[in-house]
């Protein structure tokens, strides 16, 4: 319990800090962390990481079907910031058996989710058993929905090792897209060429497009999808008052 | 070893398609045998046994599995192939798991 009362008692301290000073804070306490890179604008994590420890480790996640924009983006940072990127690969076997049993693009038939977790959640729940802990570019206003509650400082029970802890940093989550491209056009930070393209939320390539002006980043990806999605969280109501 | 089980009424009333799901699997396999209490989550009441205890060990999401060993600090479960395996000792499928995780946490599409 005194872990999970430090997490949160953290939570609120690290809500008032900079993306930099929550950084700084996570590195320090943590000797074993690497930070998750997806090839888009959650470069400026690896900036201000690589400010505070020039040998943080960053990981990628190759799902096989990203833009080669994006491929080509990875290694440009790499380049740039000369550092050791990870890239975790997923599963060849399971894979196949995917495209053999649904074809190449079976997340327009049913849904996305499937063809994710091969890709991307089984290589990161891999590479997530390595570590004590890891740094996430996720941000509030990713989500379109109001209740977005993403905590700087997270206990991170879903792929946290059996009988250990992982601990969960989204030094963002608090910034806005605005605040993002602020801080890469004032550092000059690199950044992918499809955004240049109207591209603003990145991922694979079959689930991804541009969008037009007003429309939230989130219209750019599964745009054939249900917007109903499956309720998981806990709100607690206030209409007894 | 305890284990609770907490489920989830809706702000509307009804039930959580979820913790149907869940609860249908537990049974399935036999399962329901090793919990020994259900509580319900109910969002229309922060009061409601479940809603307190999700207040206490800090879990927003439902439905979820709370594991007591005496001597051993609490465990909470969200997944349920991840408690099924790990608790249970039951054989899980990964993709099932994976699965789980995916449908369960719309923040991993932006990673």
């Amino acid at each position: 319990m005194s872990n999970l009362l430090d997490t949160v008692d953290l939570d609120q301290q690290l809500q008032q800090q900079s993306p930099q000073e929550i950084l700084q804070f996570a590195i320090e306490q943590h000797g074993n962390i690497a930070i998750s890179f997806s090839g888009a604008e959650d470069v400026v994590l690896i900036d201000m990481a690589h400010k505070i420890d020039p040998d943080v480790e960053v990981f990628c996640l190759d799902t096989g079907r990203l833009h080669p924009e994006t491929y080509r983006f990875i290694e440009r940072v790499r380049e740039h910031y000369g550092i050791y990127i990870d890239v975790r690969y997923p599963d060849g076997e399971a894979v196949r058996e995917l495209v053999q049993e649904k074809g190449l693009f079976s997340f327009y038939q049913d849904n996305h989710q499937e063809c994710c977790s091969i890709r991307k959640i089984a290589p990161l729940r891999a590479k997530l058993l390595e570590v004590d802990a890891w740094v996430t570019g996720q941000r509030r206003d990713q989500s379109p929905g109001t209740r977005a509650q993403i905590p700087v400082i997270q206990e991170d029970k879903v792929f946290a090792r059996e009988n250990d802890t992982l601990t969960k940093f989204n030094p963002l989550a608090n910034w806005t897209s605005k605040q993002v491209w602020n801080y890469i056009r004032t550092y000059d930070v690199p950044y992918n060429e499809l955004h240049d393209r109207g591209f603003v939320s990145i991922g694979c390539e079959p689930c991804t497009r541009p969008i037009g002006p007003g429309q939230h980043e989130r219209e750019g990806r599964w745009w054939w999808e249900e917007a109903t999605k499956k309720e998981c969280g806990l709100h607690a109501t206030n209409i007894e008052q | 070893m305890k284990i609770t089980l907490v489920k989830k009424i809706m702000a509307d009333g009804s039930p959580c398609k979820k913790c149907g799901d869940v609860l249908q699997k537990l049974e399935q396999n036999n399962q329901m045998q090793y919990i020994d209490e259900v509580l319900v989550a109910d969002e229309r009441d922060s009061n409601s046994d479940g809603m307190l205890l999700a207040a206490e060990h800090n879990v927003n999401r439902a439905p979820f599995f709370v594991v007591e060993e005496e001597g051993q600090p609490v465990k909470i479960h969200t997944v349920y192939f991840k408690f099924a395996k790990e608790v249970l000792a039951q054989k899980t499928s990964e993709k099932e798991e994976l699965k789980e995780i995916m449908n369960d946490n719309p923040d991993l599409d932006f990673i």
